[in-house]
């Protein structure tokens, strides 16, 4: 297989907030538009085709905001896509994107992903109005009570990890939740929303978007030879699963295991632990990020909340997770999994900023949707070929 | 026959409307128009951005109207619900004096052939003003301005937020599948259906196996046992939102039935407080009684019918910590 | 930057039968269509490399509702797969994108809607600017029905022409007598707009070789583009479609003649005014199929618009081209080139 190779040369995102009260629809995702141009030194005639992602337009009550936000987006003229995977969606509109650079089609695509979600209820959109919803992280209560069992993990983790998380918000300029005095005392005392998911180990409902430019690799050259470095996009992957079936293990999903293979087979990464630099993984609740790090390869099965108990995925530690602060810190849902591709591009830059991961040359993003069933992921370097 | 569910989605949309179109809203309570200049022309309604090259407009507002000419128009002669007129009108891009481009809007002409392509026509106000594009009731044939009812003048404070009320009803059907086990349930039996190829059982009337792709018809129908153990669970502390209904934390529980792989997931529990549910814990289906029985099920809703929920029986709990893994 | 591989056919495609109300739920039209798809093939789901899905949760009323449309798919092991919030022809573009990749070699779309479920007059306005438009309920008839009347005034059509193109499309009717129907929003007429029609398609597209291993005559994809075009209606000539234009030239219309058009044309007026902007001459045969005036399946009619030109390539044809659009006024708008090879 020989894909050409595509670039990430601009990475641009709003101030996720609560209510973007300052902003209209296309106001808010604009802002994350053209802060990605400028930093692509690029302007919207040089973009040639656009890949919108949001989750279920239910949560502003807007029909296939593509349409609506054709000309917003500059995108008269030029192919517009609407992708929707739930809340991998941001992390498929990336994946979208760079295929439509890869099939030789398009020379320089814009990813967009966003939520206006304070315009509507995004607990109400989740339950489609009935009563007695789940709620956000009521469907994942039961996978994390079975990784504690099987793990053994003391009851620590989930606070150690919201504590990281929020403190490393607090390096993110565009971070929605900054809580100066995070402390574990402060998330035990927090309210329990889903047992044992404390609120301070819960995501935000945020309004926000985030934008991508992916180009080819003469494009990447360009940018490089400009000194601002790109990210090469090294592998990506999509899988899905079925809902529920007797046999499913929603704690050790076979589609991220799969994804997951999918993108270190295609990258050259045989020792995830030891190749990857920094990885950007969908953690709405804190238990999550031991769960992935096993399921994605970055830790033995059982061992993952081993890493967070030891500070290794720590901003200052060897494996740091969500230096950004992750979808702890900022949830605009659609633009969540398409942050999390964005700040792993930005780490390899070393466009970062105050949470660069030192010396970052390999990153990978993840998303995750529905019931743990939708896996996105892309694997980034500073070079093509970083393990040479 | 298949039965059909009838749902409506509603809710109550709040849009920030950001600086043009709040600047327009708030010139509507002023029963003012505005546009937006765009190079050489005027842009009515107002945009942020050029459409055709997106780029950022700056705010040079231009009053446009009040009245304009329509370029092109079509009858409405039966009007949904969410029509600005609740009589027959016309749909009508208007041109408004010193605009470019035509604002779509109703004109109340009162038959068909009273539209012309050319006419003049004005805004007729709503008395009391929100900030919304239905200020403007509708356009009238003619230069006079009108208004409906008591003019309580412009808005105190400029306009920043809409309101958006978006209500809409389907006809989903219920499969086969739910219905047989909804029937099912009302002489309190809980129905499986075994899939042919893989032998996996699913309950709840799903009716089809995801792994095999193909629909699990009444020949797969298995009777499935009503007592099982719990296996794990979730204890949801409710958020409030139009339409919720709890107020406590409640349980939803996993319930492993017995001499079986089947689980009943999310199920509602009686007489468990969610500080005394365990993984291992024996519980026994608790069915509705005649005079409870309702077209859509008991506590557990949908095709589970008259099923309410899991109550414990008292058995000794079962000991084994790998339970919690049976989640599918 | 290298062109897209020329290389990649169409071998197969299934719809339901095209019905104005179906008993079926969305997943269970889905599992019908694909397995209808793949049988002829000889290939399992198993055999699918990837999937990509076109569906539209306001359609279905319910946020998430691809995720049951996932039960159809049978994906497990766990498979390669995506989803739009667009018709099927667009998911056809991403699985013709993915494809080009190299790695894989059978990719499945699917389109798929029950427009019974809902009333189209409510639902659709939704679509439209949300400060503007959609607070005064405009709805898709009221567009339609504005740009008919820009292109009768252009000359494009007239109203006995457009109840030509309903009488061909449905293959029964009379022009005189139509044309002494009442308007339902003028200029339009009961006939010239499209049915409600329930129904979802699968497509399958396969890289050269493995096509040409399963079928005698794969359809091959030489032209796939799309461009949209800005959204409101008042800020666009409504007498002509600028992004099928250039959709068709990207595509490759000039290059050679097609003798097949498949339109995605769901008001008479739009099927004139789309053939003028191809510049399709009256040895173009278009919309064989009846087109979406006689089955209009929400989500899928721009697939199946594909399914139909595909199927004259299969049936001998040299090349057909398939149109499919998007949003009021044809504001988006799909070209793709089929042709066969000797």
């Amino acid at each position: 297989m020989s894909t050409p190779p595509v670039a990430v040369v601009g990475v641009g995102q709003t101030h996720h907030k609560s209510r973007r009260l300052d902003v209209s629809f296309g106001g808010l995702v604009r802002e994350a538009v053209f802060r990605a141009l400028d930093d692509a030194q690029m302007t919207l005639a040089d973009i040639d085709a656009v890949v919108l992602g949001k989750a279920p337009d239910l949560f502003e009550g807007v029909m296939k905001p593509e349409l609506y936000l054709s000309d917003a987006l500059g995108a008269v003229g030029k192919p517009m896509f609407r992708v929707h995977t739930a809340g991998s969606v941001g992390g498929t509109t990336a994946i979208v994107a760079a295929s439509h650079v890869q099939a030789g089609k398009h020379r320089t695509v814009l990813a967009v992903a966003f939520e206006k979600q304070s315009e509507g209820n995004a607990q109400f959109a989740l339950g489609s109005g009935k009563g007695a919803s789940l709620g956000a992280g009521g469907a994942f209560a039961p996978f994390i009570r079975a990784y504690i069992q099987r793990s053994g993990a003391p009851e620590h983790i989930g606070w150690k990890v919201a504590v990281k998380d929020r403190l490393n918000a607090l390096k993110n300029p565009y971070a929605h939740l900054k809580i100066e005095d995070i402390s574990i005392e402060k998330v035990k005392a927090s309210p329990m929303m889903w047992e044992p998911t404390r609120f301070l180990e819960s995501c935000p409902s945020s309004d926000g978007a985030c934008a991508v430019v992916i180009t080819d690799e003469a494009g990447g050259n360009a940018a490089a030879a400009e000194g601002r470095p790109p990210a090469w996009i090294l592998a990506s992957s999509s899988r899905s699963e079925p809902s529920s079936f007797p046999g499913r293990d929603p704690v050790r999903p076979a589609a991220a295991l799969q994804c997951a293979a999918d993108v270190y087979s295609a990258a050259g990464i045989t020792d995830p632990r030891r190749q990857i630099d920094t990885a950007e993984l969908y953690v709405p609740f804190s238990w999550l990020e031991p769960i992935w790090l096993e399921a994605f390869g970055l830790a033995e099965e059982g061992e993952g909340w081993k890493m967070v108990d030891d500070g290794t995925t720590e901003l200052g530690g060897s494996l740091p997770v969500n230096a950004s602060g992750g979808v702890l810190s900022s949830n605009p849902i659609g633009a969540s999994g398409l942050l999390r591709f964005a700040e792993a591009a930005n780490q390899v830059r070393g466009a970062a900023g105050e949470h660069q991961v030192d010396g970052a040359k390999v990153a990978i993003g993840m998303a995750y949707g529905a019931n743990n069933q939708y896996f996105s992921t892309w694997a980034v370097g500073s070079s093509l070929h970083p393990f040479d | 026959m298949t039965r059909f569910i009838e749902s409506t989605i509603t809710f109550p949309y709040k849009r920030s409307l950001g600086p043009v179109v709040g600047a327009f809203m708030t010139a509507l309570t002023e029963k003012q128009i505005l546009g937006i200049r765009c190079q050489d022309a005027v842009l009515v309604p107002p945009m942020e951005w050029d459409p055709s090259t997106g780029a950022e407009l700056p705010h040079e507002f231009v009053e446009v109207g009040p009245a304009g000419t329509v370029e092109s128009w079509t009858w409405v002669a039966v009007q949904s619900e969410q029509h600005p007129l609740d009589h027959p009108f016309a749909f009508a891009l208007i041109r408004l004096d010193g605009a470019t481009t035509p604002l779509l809007h109703a004109v109340d002409a009162g038959n068909p052939e009273a539209m012309s392509e050319g006419m003049r026509v004005a805004p007729r106000w709503r008395g009391t003003r929100a900030g919304r594009i239905d200020d403007i009731i509708c356009f009238v044939p003619g230069e006079s301005v009108e208004t409906e009812g008591e003019d309580t003048g412009g808005a105190a404070e400029p306009v920043t937020r809409m309101d958006y009320l978006a209500s809409i009803t389907y006809r989903n059907p219920v499969p086969e599948a739910a219905d047989r086990a909804t029937e099912a349930s009302r002489e309190h039996r809980l129905l499986g259906l075994r899939c042919p190829d893989c032998g996996r059982v699913y309950a709840g009337g799903r009716g089809l196996c995801p792994v095999d792709a193909i629909e699990l018809g009444p020949e797969c129908e298995v009777d499935l046992p009503h007592k099982g153990t719990i296996t794990n669970f979730a204890i949801v502390t409710p958020v409030q939102y139009p339409g919720q209904t709890e107020t406590e934390p409640f349980v939803r529980a996993f319930v492993l039935l017995d001499d079986t792989d089947v689980i009943i997931p999310y199920s509602a529990v009686i007489e468990l407080p969610a500080d005394e549910v365990r993984v291992g814990q024996r519980v026994d289906a608790v069915w509705a009684s005649p005079a409870e029985e309702t077209e859509e099920g008991g506590g557990m809703g949908g095709s589970w019918g008259s099923l309410l929920g899991w109550i414990p029986n008292g058995e000794p709990d079962l000991d084994d910590p790998d339970l919690v893994n049976r989640i599918f | 930057m290298s062109a897209p591989s020329t290389d990649i056919a169409v071998i197969g495609w299934a719809q339901t039968p095209m019905v104005r109300h179906t008993d079926k739920s969305e997943t269970q039209l889905l599992m019908d269509a694909i397995t209808d798809a793949l049988t002829p093939l000889g290939l399992q789901r198993a055999d699918i490399d990837f999937t990509c899905l076109g569906s539209c949760d306001y359609i279905t009323g319910q946020a998430f509702s691809f995720v049951s449309n996932l039960d159809a798919i049978g994906a497990w092991p766990p498979k390669r797969d995506s989803h739009v919030e667009m018709d099927g022809a667009w998911a056809l573009y991403e699985a013709w994108l993915r494809l080009q990749e190299g790695d894989i070699d059978i990719a499945v779309v699917t389109g798929s809607g029950r427009s019974s479920t809902g009333d189209p007059a409510l639902i659709y306005p939704m679509e439209m600017d949300p400060y503007f438009l959609a607070p005064l309920g405009a709805d898709p008839l009221t567009f339609a029905a504005l740009q008919a009347r820009a292109v009768i005034a252009a000359g494009i059509a007239d109203e006995r022409r457009m109840a030509e193109v309903a009488v061909r499309a449905r293959g029964t009717g009379d022009v005189e007598s139509l044309l002494t129907e009442e308007f339902i929003r003028q200029p339009l007429r009961r006939h010239d707009v499209p049915p409600i029609t329930d129904g979802a398609a699968a497509m399958v597209l396969a890289t050269g070789e493995r096509a040409r291993q399963l079928v005698e005559r794969p359809a091959y994809v030489t032209g796939f583009d799309h461009r949209t075009e800005c959204h409101n209606p008042s800020f666009r000539a409504l007498d002509d479609s600028p992004s099928t234009r250039i959709a068709a030239e990207a595509a490759g219309l000039g290059d050679a003649p097609v003798e097949v058009a498949e339109l995605q044309a769901a008001f008479t007026h739009e099927e004139l005014l789309l053939r003028s902007v191809l510049g399709l001459g009256d040895d173009v045969t278009v919309n064989a199929s009846g087109g979406a005036l006689k089955e209009n399946p929400i989500m899928a009619t721009g697939l199946c618009r594909v399914g139909y030109a595909a199927d004259h390539i299969f049936g001998g044809g040299n090349r057909a081209l398939a149109h499919a659009t998007s949003g009021p006024c044809l504001q988006q708008n799909l070209v793709c080139i089929l042709e066969g090879r000797s």
